[in-house]
């Protein structure tokens, strides 16, 4: 979505990307740089399943890759972020200091 | 869950506790492999060998070493690592060390001992102990610390430096002191506070975790 200068802030939010567990994923993503599956679970405090259907919606708006492997016998599932996660991540961010900085009174009361 | 990351990505206390283990070994090989020669009772030449072919190699496998366990340990707990740039910067301040202490070594090859020898610049002596492998160790921490975003790594960093920069002397250095010795102190130093700072971090990643 696209937005000018003068539409409220919250217009420019993308519901991809502003949905809870989603921004979550985000968030741990780009700080960990690569992420695996059983940690945002743990992180998140999500089943497999919740996860999982977040996980590909992200994957769909090519948000996020997913890679899967094995480590010995056991099966792993590493996430990372796309430059376009990366940058939708990025644009969520200043949306929404845009937003407090609406709400937030310039001069708070004493 | 910022911070949880971060806490995820970090191995301080490792890195700390291989450093201080270095520090201690290259103090042998520095005692054993220095050249000393006294023409007179006042004026030494004296060659640290011991620094100069221990450090490189050992600073080399160091830096390996402390990036292969950080990718080992932040993939089994689940996320990716940012070490890679401690470990270039690793590989930085060994070269720059080494071209430095060979430099110094060309240099004074050729030329005679000095009849009277003047006390060294206090700002060349403080260069002196920043280029050295324990300054470089520093200067290399200083980059962890940036890259993990690690306040407590920064500020012990800082005191490490202090330290190292200037040397605690309680009167074992000068005044007829054995020249093959007179470093000792400082290197046990460094490692100790090294040492300490594993511990330390370890504690706290312990009672963080």
């Amino acid at each position: 979505m696209t937005t000018s200068e003068e539409d409220h802030p919250a217009l420019g939010l993308d519901d991809v990307v502003h949905q809870r567990v989603r921004l979550g994923i985000l968030t741990i993503t780009h700080e960990a740089r690569r992420v695996e599956f059983g940690y945002l679970r743990t992180q998140l405090e999500l089943t497999a399943g919740n996860l999982s259907k977040h996980l590909s919606v992200l994957e769909e708006a090519a948000l996020i890759e997913i890679e899967k492997g094995y480590e010995g016998r056991r099966g792993r599932t590493w996430v990372t972020l796309t430059p376009a996660g990366t940058t939708a991540l990025t644009e969520e961010i200043t949306r929404l200091k845009q937003l407090i900085a609406r709400v937030q009174p310039t001069n708070p009361a004493p | 869950m910022t911070r949880r990351v971060r806490l995820d990505q970090r191995l301080t206390w490792v890195t700390l506790l291989v450093l201080a283990v270095v520090t201690y070994l290259g103090i042998v090989s520095d005692v054993l492999l220095m050249s000393v020669d006294c023409t007179t009772a006042d004026v030494c030449r004296f060659s640290r060998q011991g620094v100069l072919f221990y450090w490189p190699p050992v600073f080399l496998l160091t830096y390996a070493g402390i990036a292969y366990a950080y990718v080992r340990v932040a993939r089994a707990r689940g996320v990716g690592t940012r070490v890679m740039p401690y470990a270039i910067a690793g590989a930085v301040t060994t070269l720059l060390f080494t071209a430095a202490w060979v430099a110094v070594r060309i240099y004074w090859a050729g030329r005679p001992l000095p009849e009277n020898p003047q006390p060294t610049s206090p700002w060349l002596l403080l260069l002196d102990r920043l280029i050295g492998p324990w300054g470089m160790i520093g200067i290399a921490l200083l980059v962890l610390a940036r890259i993990e975003r690690n306040l407590a790594l920064f500020a012990f960093t800082v005191g490490y430096l202090a330290v190292v920069l200037v040397p605690i002397n309680f009167g074992w250095v000068g005044n007829g002191s054995n020249v093959r010795t007179a470093w000792v102190p400082d290197q046990v130093i460094s490692g100790t506070v090294l040492l300490l700072g594993a511990i330390g971090f370890a504690l706290a990643q312990r009672r963080q975790r």
